[in-house]
């Protein structure tokens, strides 16, 4: 009787320890900007596009390259080169749109190309480095991967106006 | 409609569905009794009940829900199980209040139902008096419902005398009371039921009579009266008794022939129809190009059918959806008698209110937005406007001052006027006034005309005022208009004379989401301007522009019009050589004028309104944007921001800048510098051309036809020092693309070198005409090609290996 229990127990801890695991685990798309590869959290992203025109919009800083039309939706877009100090690049085959939404805010950002999906644990995750900590920064969190770091943006930050 | 029947109107709308989701309601909290839930919508639904009739001093209807109110309230606290006994006193409660509702519909008054029975049993619930006891006197109300449903004033008043006994009334001497009530009612019912009888014929022969007197006292002045009490308690039996033919014809009418509709779902079908409206434009653009492509065709007629069919049906139903959204002025003009009233006796002056037109309809959300600055206005006029009656009258004219309110439709507006015969404004007070608290400076106020005087008054910090008073003097009250007015795309047009009156006029658009538009192109890039703000154009050539101070203006007949141009206020880069004449759009606000200098007018079209969102909003001189038929996005010009922005930017696009005309030019220091565009759509062609150049060194770009070609220009990757054209291609001939490219600045002293098949004469005066420098007829030798193209891109031979 006694051993019965402690096997449904066991199970049961088991599968809460699966649990654990399933919501350990953060999706990610990662993308290229410059030669630093970021990610964002992947409901965060609406959608990705290849580049189409756009329309320029005056009085604004130069990373906002203008708007342009998502069926129907007049949408900012961003360009993340401008954006985090890297000189422009003209569009390439690789440049892609990707449009991020937070509650009702969305944007377009222009990346220099995407990379791949990434799952990655939690405890894999470390927090922005002092220097770029806080309210200011744009940096979540930096995550480790065998060989690589990438760096996660805050997709709430990235979608607030602030000039 | 009186402010009253308003109000009335909203809370029967409001209890009568309110009341239907309560019976079902209560059909489930039979069955379920412990769903606090259920309990607490239902004791909501009395309170508000409740709530709403005792402001409009419904004093049967109010009691009634209190007593339920109270039942309900033990209820949902536990302290009362709801018996099946007890229920049946809670639903037939709810029967006379539905009662109630109805008589309060037909007569605008709740009298003439007996509560007082229910309203015992009620108290008996609550108080926990045994159940027996509220079983057996069930029947008996359920009878006098039937029964009491005729009015009866005189019992009301009984009624209303007695009512706050109740509560510290005994159960039995309650019982006796009403017993004693009822046989008085019944007899007296008997003989009015008579009366009533005959009053209904009477009412079915008014109904028409009334329908007809309904309208005409709409577009009467209404001249300031107390708002009308609900029908009196009085004896006065026949006037009454004709208000109540008069008014169910009408008010019947109004709640079973509206549908109150979320207003969420109008926007949202109001976006729908902006897509549609998009849509359209869209399929225009198309039908144009088509048309272009295949001209003559007999399939032509029908497409051309087809869309105009849907261009006319999508214009009507945008329409049809806008005036589903279309509200009477009147809501917004009912509140001002009474204020007028109260105002001219704070002031103690004698004032009068005229309203025409309150049956004039404007979008729900500009209604909304108007409300504020019309008070401001008003109670401008009454502080500063209108004399004391002892002025007035040592001027000769009336005691009573008067305030007219005026709406009537012009064009796509509406115009809201709000004359007064007071003592004006005084053009020189207000520019000294100005003066003294630094709004303008000595120069600005010699060159102000009076229009612009009168706009004094806008200015934030302005008031004439001697003393700050409860109505008005702090400075902020105009500002609020101007602000709101503009914030709806509408303009304030004033008016005065001293001693006569003022005259002011708020121009307001009939919506707000779909205006129309002139769409206007400068260099490379379009922008809408709100149609409404736009009073002429002009074509000027570039002499016609004078540089006063810095500042470009134009002589547009008798006036001076000062001019900015619309590259200088979006920053503009300007790619594009400017021809050698220019449009100047004419803006008007209000009083201000404006030239906006624009490159070429696209023409006007109807652009749906869209934000630019959270993250671009508030960008100066940017209203919002529209997407135009072609998919693109356009923005649209806010033109109040403009003719603000327009003061501090400093005249440059306008002087010609040929300085920076000339092509950038790099040192050149090895052969592969050199860059030449070989434009042919034959790839042999430019497998030819490109060996023939090859020896050179040079480096090669080549584009299968014109548009291609422009389209590697524009992104400039490259430096071209020349370029081959083909003349014959598709999509874009050689002789569109060199003026293409000729009107781009930067390639303004590009060679451009024709190559092709084509001898003719007159093909080489259009060569000629069109820029090309060179003119090679194929076939030709490679050495030949090479050494134009040598020629024209100054190559150095040193480079030659």
């Amino acid at each position: 009787m006694s051993d019965k229990l402690q096997q449904i127990i066991k199970k049961q801890n088991l599968r809460d320890n699966n649990q654990e695991n399933v919501n350990d685990v953060v999706q990610l798309v990662g993308f290229v900007i410059g030669d630093e590869e970021y990610a964002v959290p992947i409901l965060s992203i609406q959608e990705i596009i290849k580049p189409f025109p756009w329309t320029r919009v005056p009085q604004v800083p130069k990373y906002v390259v203008g708007v342009f039309n998502m069926r129907g939706a007049v949408i900012p877009l961003i360009d993340l080169r401008l954006k985090f100090g890297l000189n422009q690049k003209k569009h390439n085959e690789e440049t892609r749109f990707i449009v991020m939404r937070d509650g009702d805010d969305v944007a377009g950002f222009v990346i220099d190309r995407l990379t791949m999906a990434i799952r990655i644990k939690k405890s894999n995750i470390g927090p922005a480095p002092d220097t770029a900590s806080g309210d200011d920064t744009s940096i979540d969190g930096v995550g480790k991967q065998e060989d690589r770091i990438i760096t996660i943006l805050k997709v709430k930050k990235l979608l607030q106006r602030d000039f | 409609m009186d402010e009253f029947q308003e109000i009335l109107q909203d809370f029967l709308v409001e209890s009568f569905e309110l009341i239907e989701q309560l019976d079902q309601d209560l059909v489930e909290l039979e069955t379920r009794p412990d769903d606090l839930e259920l309990l607490n919508r239902i004791f909501r639904v009395a309170h508000t009940v409740k709530g709403a009739s005792s402001f409009l001093n419904f004093d049967v209807l109010t009691h009634l829900t209190h007593h339920m109110e109270d039942v309900l309230n033990k209820a949902r606290h536990g302290e009362l199980v709801i018996l099946p006994a007890i229920m049946d006193v809670i639903l037939e409660s709810i029967d006379l209040m539905k009662a109630l509702l109805t008589t309060i519909r037909d007569t605008s008054a709740d009298d003439g139902i007996d509560v007082s029975g229910c309203v015992s049993r009620l108290d008996k619930c609550s108080k926990g008096y045994g159940e027996d006891e509220v079983l057996k006197s069930t029947p008996a109300p359920k009878e006098e419902i039937k029964v009491e449903e005729p009015k009866e004033e005189e019992i009301v008043n009984v009624d209303n005398s007695n009512e706050p006994d109740y509560d510290n009334m005994d159960a039995d001497e309650l019982e006796a009371e009403i017993e004693r009530l009822l046989q008085q009612r019944q007899a007296e019912d008997k003989e009015k039921r008579e009366q009533r009888a005959s009053n209904d014929s009477a009412k079915a022969s008014n109904e028409n009579d009334a329908e007809d007197e309904y309208v005409p006292a709409m577009k009467s002045p209404v001249v300031v009266t107390p708002a009308r009490k609900p029908a009196s308690f009085g004896d006065d039996s026949d006037s009454s008794d004709e208000a109540r033919a008069a008014s169910p014809a009408k008010k019947q009418s109004n709640v079973e022939q509206t549908i109150r509709v979320d207003v969420k779902r109008l926007d949202h079908l109001m976006n729908l129809i902006g897509e549609l409206v998009l849509a359209k434009n869209r399929l225009i653009k198309i039908n144009d190009d088509v048309e272009e492509r295949y001209e003559g065709e007999s399939f032509l007629e029908e497409l051309n059918q087809v869309v105009s069919i849907v261009s006319i049906v999508t214009t009507d139903l945008q329409i049809a959806v806008m005036k589903t959204r279309m509200l009477p002025i009147g809501k917004v003009f009912n509140k001002f008698p009474r204020m007028i009233r109260d105002l001219s006796r704070e002031l103690n002056k004698k004032i009068e209110l005229e309203i025409f037109g309150e049956e004039t309809e404007l979008d729900k959300s500009i209604v909304e937005e108007i409300g504020d600055p019309l008070v401001h206005i008003i109670r401008n006029s009454c502080d500063h406007g209108i004399e004391i009656p002892k002025i007035r009258a040592e001027q000769g004219k009336s005691e009573t001052g008067t305030i007219k309110l005026k709406a009537y439709n012009e064009g796509n507006q509406i115009v809201i006027q709000i004359d007064d015969d007071g003592k004006g404004l005084d053009v020189d007070m207000l520019k000294r006034k100005s003066l003294e608290k630094g709004l303008i400076t000595e120069k600005e106020a010699d060159n102000m005309s009076d229009k612009e005087a009168f706009a004094l008054i806008f200015k934030p910090g302005f008031s004439t005022a001697a003393v700050v008073t409860n109505v008005s003097g702090r400075g902020v009250g105009m500002d609020v208009v101007k602000t709101n007015i503009e914030k709806v795309n509408g303009i304030i047009d004033i008016d005065s004379e001293i001693g006569i009156g003022t005259s002011m006029k708020l121009k307001i658009p009939l919506t707000l989401a779909i205006i129309q538009a002139l769409l206007v192109g400068v260099q490379e890039e379009h922008y809408a301007i709100p149609l409404a703000s736009v009073l002429e154009t002009v074509r000027i050539s570039k002499d016609e522009v004078y540089t006063v101070e810095g500042r470009s203006v134009m002589r547009l007949r008798e006036d001076v019009l000062s001019l900015v141009h619309i590259g200088d206020i979006f920053e503009v880069e300007r790619v594009l050589d400017s021809s050698e004449y220019a449009y100047v759009v004419v803006l008007g606000l209000g009083a201000s004028k404006l030239g906006l200098i624009v490159d070429t007018l696209v023409g006007q079209e109807e652009i749906v309104i869209k934000s630019l969102g959270e993250f671009l909003k508030g960008i100066d001189g940017i209203a919002g944007a529209t997407i135009r038929g072609d998919g693109g996005v356009t923005l649209i010009v806010d033109v109040v921001a403009i003719m603000d922005m327009a003061k501090h930017v400093k005249a440059s696009a306008i002087v010609d800048s040929t300085s920076d005309a000339a092509m950038l030019t790099y040192e050149k220091t090895k052969a592969s510098d050199y860059t030449v565009m070989i434009v042919d759509d034959s790839k042999t062609d430019r497998t030819i051309m490109r060996k023939a150049l090859e020896p050179l060194g040079v480096t090669l770009v080549e584009a299968g036809d014109g548009q291609e070609a422009l389209g590697i220009l524009k992104q400039g990757d490259y430096n071209f020092d020349a370029m081959l054209v083909d003349i014959e291609m598709p999509r874009m001939d050689g002789y569109s693309l060199a003026t293409e490219i000729k009107k781009y600045n930067r390639y303004k002293n590009l060679p451009l070198i024709a190559v092709t098949s084509r001898t003719g004469k007159s093909d080489r005066m259009r060569g000629v005409e069109s820029g090309m420098v060179e003119y090679i007829t194929k076939p030709y030798s490679a050495d030949y090609l090479m050494s134009v193209v040598q020629r024209n891109i100054n190559f150095r031979s040193e480079f030659l290996k």
